[in-house]
């Protein structure tokens, strides 16, 4: 129990980090964002009313006289309430819109690909590991150089390869233009179909991490005692290796897998640059060029929400797959 | 494996220049080879291609004489732009790579080392980091940053500030486990100062895993770079490779066919990430030695062409005949030499010899535990059924061999702590042998098996749903015994069994087994350096020195009659209760361990 709480308190700790470096970041930087916006939004023909101004002072810092205390907790009740002013480059959807409708989409998109990067790298691991020496783990160092690759640069070359060249694949895009959204069948296959290119392109890159550090960690469980006890006791070989090395050399994978997933959401922000897919990292990238910094920093927010989340579940997850948390702490 | 092992795999045990450098395998020339010429080309480069700006009438031309990579939009060469290029991004790489070791160093290794709240504090501030994503940070900083105030300098501050956390985490990690070293103590204990303390004792221990995580910084920072670049957050007027992706997309090259825009500077990203990571390898390696790699030769689990076998004596349970162990190193160690034993039914032999000497590689050996590059050379290994069939141990099949391991001949390892799965409950690693060996059996049957087996050794059934972690060391020992009986072998080797338990906790234990020997009728195999402990229990000693049986004899006899000199050596290095003192035994030339442990 123990543990669950101090997880818990850790992550209160870092949202509260994330949500004051989101406060103190363009205060701190030159630079005046609010007439910046304001301005915009004169040009696109919309009336700056008090409200929208102070949802952009709060968020972005201003040279009232305001004292910093004030504007914190007044940024502060705004976070909480999922106040982050209008958007200039989506004008006037507000931020918290085109955040709803753009978030799903990578969710759906990292989530799956990581799964499926974790379970190919992580059983391609262990039996590499296990093997060793055998023709797979002589394959291991190649995999770095899939590491090494540039997700963008990945991602260009595939849409070229099997979307321009082939065409088995469409360039860019999430689904269908010509399907209205919604959960049917039509569009679902569509997403799927849209997703493959992206999807690969992440699990091209991530997989090759997961493998290594599996690998390796394989390797130094398969010279413990309790393996040898398993083979002294006549088990058979795959379930000394599933349930005696496997189940504990991916203990130390799952801890480990905060860094992993910065990565991978940093590699399919660019990646959806490329394919200008409907999901929070095109929306971010767009926000940047635009100078639309209320969107900028609502999506900064979300996505370390979604990231400090997704931490949470797997040290949650943690306490399931090895004992000696739950009890001790 | 045992402790020996572990230790070696945690940290090199004192600084020593020879082991802090990495071994020459193939990974470390590919990779070392690719990061020399990649420095070469970005360091002198640049001098030897013409200018990268100069603009020319011939947009977008392939590959020729002239330009050996063809040419950009504008007409500029390609060749020059990379070289150029390469170097931006190496110095934006090495310049990340020293500022985020740095900070690494402070917060990881300053702090554990100062320990109390400081290193409360900055533990909690890189796991905060760690947690937070790095690149949305860097693109919102990049964003409010005016592109003139954004230079090299400034993204490479910027991707260090994000990037540092993970490495901290893994000094610290090390820090605390070296920080409680004898040797850190004494100096401490000693008076010198802290900073001394950390630059002299600790900081060289510490740089293998420096240098991978200086490595590693390098290869996020140049991927990092490339990617704000690429999507026009980089520094202003610099040339790097993302910026030369950057204009190459922006310029259409790929979708008009120009592969030699886009495909080279990509290239020489993944070659640098591809070296670093292949010298990584390597000193990966020192940092854990298990990783090196190892020659692949026959395994244990290969069975040898069957052999005649000879049955010497009626009542023998297991003969072994002139086996020989040796590990196929680059000096082979030998470590079991021509070694000859019989196991009569119900008897309890002892193995007495002291660390090193290659008792627990016999014993391997019999069961073919032993893993390369251990080999068994020379010998045979005869187990005698009681129903009158002999069984060629080292002839067996793999499928052969498992039906005849723990079924025949069960074994308790040394080591009471590691020997138990941590993740398995005590019924799982009970049962899975019943499941293995009786397949027959209903899963009620089982669980009333294992929960017997547990009352056998005195431990309360009830403990079958606990983890390893939560018993006593001696109750994980009577564990192990349990899981030993629980098919009724006829032989039970004990490999130091007691060796991690207090005196009272083993005698306990040992009584237990000698009871349930009595009731059983299994013979036993007992390997110990505590002789007298051995002269108690056991019918008859074989003593072995450099892996060899220098005597075996009845234990009344070795007590009365010890005929060989180390015999008496062994016997007179122990205090007798008439209270004189043992002298301190150590032979003459101690034989080299063998590698991956005292087996």
């Amino acid at each position: 129990m123990r543990y669950y709480l101090r997880k818990l308190a850790f992550y209160l700790v870092a949202l509260w980090a994330a949500v004051t470096l989101n406060f103190l970041i363009p205060r701190m930087l030159p630079g005046n964002p609010v007439d910046i916006l304001m301005a915009k939004l004169q040009q696109r023909g919309g009336s700056p009313d008090p409200a929208t101004r102070r949802a952009y002072e709060l968020l972005l810092g201003t040279d009232t006289h305001e004292s910093l205390v004030h504007q914190y907790l007044g940024y502060l009740g705004n976070m909480a309430t999922g106040e982050f002013g209008i958007s200039v480059s989506d004008f006037p959807t507000p931020v918290s819109t085109v955040i709803a409708t753009s978030l799903p989409w990578t969710m759906a998109l990292v989530g799956l690909a990581t799964l499926i990067s974790v379970l190919v790298g992580t059983v391609l691991g262990v039996v590499a590991g296990w093997r060793r020496g055998g023709w797979l783990d002589s394959l291991v160092p190649a995999t770095t150089v899939l590491a090494a690759v540039p997700y963008f640069w990945l991602a260009l070359l595939l849409v070229a390869v099997f979307g321009a060249a082939l065409g088995w694949f469409p360039l860019l895009g999430g689904y269908d233009v010509t399907l209205n959204p919604g959960w049917d069948g039509p569009f679902l296959r569509s997403a799927l179909y849209y997703g493959v290119l992206p999807a690969t392109t992440i699990v091209i890159s991530s997989a090759g991490g997961w493998l290594l550090g599996t690998r390796n960690m394989m390797v130094s469980v398969a010279a413990e005692d309790y393996v040898l006890t398993a083979r002294a006791k006549g088990l058979r070989n795959s379930r000394i290796m599933i349930f005696y090395a496997a189940r504990n050399a991916v203990l130390p994978t799952v801890a480990g897998f905060a860094i992993s997933l910065g990565f991978v959401v940093a590699g399919s922000i660019v990646t959806e640059q490329v394919f200008a897919y409907p999901g929070i990292g095109s929306k971010l990238l767009q926000a940047v060029q635009s100078n639309d910094y209320a969107l900028m920093q609502g999506i900064f927010l979300i996505i370390t929400v979604t990231v400090l989340g997704a931490n949470l579940l797997v040290d949650l997850l943690y306490g399931l797959v090895d004992p000696r948390i739950r009890t001790s702490g | 494996m045992t402790n020996l092992s572990t230790e070696l795999a945690a940290a090199p045990l004192r600084a020593d220049w020879r082991n802090m450098l990495p071994r020459r395998s193939p990974k470390l020339v590919v990779g070392a080879g690719i990061i020399a010429t990649m420095t070469l080309w970005a360091v002198a480069g640049p001098a030897v291609v013409g200018d990268p700006e100069a603009i020319r009438d011939i947009g977008l031309t392939a590959p020729s004489t002239a330009h050996l990579l063809g040419t950009t939009q504008t007409g500029q060469d390609v060749l020059a732009q990379l070289a150029y290029a390469t170097r931006g991004s190496l110095y934006i790489g090495i310049l990340v790579g020293v500022m985020a070791t740095l900070l690494s160093v402070l917060f990881g290794i300053v702090g554990s080392y100062v320990g109390g709240l400081v290193d409360e504090a900055f533990s909690l501030l890189s796991n905060v980091f760690l947690v937070i994503p790095g690149l949305p940070l860097v693109i919102v900083i990049s964003a409010f940053v005016p592109v003139q105030a954004r230079g090299s300098w400034t993204i490479a501050a910027v991707l260090a500030v994000t990037g540092w956390a993970g490495s901290a985490r893994v000094l610290r990690a090390q820090t605390l486990s070296l920080r409680s070293r004898d040797y850190v103590l004494a100096s401490r204990v000693a008076g010198e100062r802290p900073w001394r303390v950390v630059a002299v004792e600790i900081l060289p221990n510490l740089l293998p895993v420096l240098a991978t995580q200086f490595v590693f910084a390098i290869i996020a920072a140049i991927l990092s770079e490339a990617g704000l670049s690429f999507l026009g957050l980089g520094a202003a007027n610099s040339a790097t490779l993302g910026t030369m992706l950057s204009y190459a997309q922006n310029g259409f090259a790929l979708q008009r066919g120009a592969w030699w825009w886009f495909v080279p500077p990509g290239v020489i990203i993944a070659l640098v990430g591809c070296g670093l990571a292949l010298i990584n390898f390597s000193i990966d390696e020192i940092i854990n030695p298990r990783l090196r790699d190892i020659p692949r030769r026959r395994t244990a689990d290969q069975p040898r062409p069957a052999r005649p076998v000879t049955r010497t004596d009626d009542d023998a349970v297991l003969t072994v005949q002139g086996l020989s162990v040796t590990y196929r190193t680059t000096q082979p160690v030998h470590a079991v030499r021509d070694v000859t034993l019989t196991l009569h039914r119900g008897e309890i032999l002892g193995l007495a010899g002291e660390s090193g000497c290659g008792k627990t590689t016999l014993a391997y050996a019999i069961n073919r535990l032993h893993r390369p590059p251990a080999e068994i050379t020379a010998g045979t290994v005869t187990f005698h059924d009681r129903g009158g069939e002999d069984v060629d141990v080292l002839a067996l099949d793999p499928r052969e061999l498992r039906a005849f391991r723990w079924s025949q001949l069960a074994m308790v390892f040394q080591g009471a702590m590691n020997a138990l799965n941590p993740v398995l409950t005590v019924r799982a690693q009970l049962a899975d042998v019943l499941t293995t060996h009786r397949p027959g059996l209903s899963r009620r049957e089982r669980h009333r098996r294992c929960g017997e087996a547990l009352s056998l050794v005195g431990v309360d059934p009830r403990r079958l749903n606990a983890y390893p972690h939560e018993l006593s060391g001696g109750m994980r020992q009577r564990v192990m015994i349990a899981m030993a009986l629980l098919l009724e072998p006829q032989i039970v080797i004990l490999d130091e069994p007691t060796t991690a338990l207090d005196v009272l906790v083993q005698r306990g234990i040992l009584r237990e087994l000698l009871r349930l020997r009595d009731r059983l009728r299994f013979a036993v195999l007992f390997i110990t350096h505590d002789l007298p402990l051995l002269l108690e229990v056991a019918d008859r000693v074989a003593i072995m020195r450099d892996g060899s049986i220098v005597e075996d004899a009845p234990s009344d006899q070795i007590i009365a009659r010890p005929r060989h000199p180390y015999t008496r050596q062994l016997l007179g290095s122990f205090p007798s209760l008439t209270g004189e003192r043992g002298d301190f035994l150590r032979s003459p030339e101690p034989e080299p361990a063998p590698p991956g442990g005292a087996r």
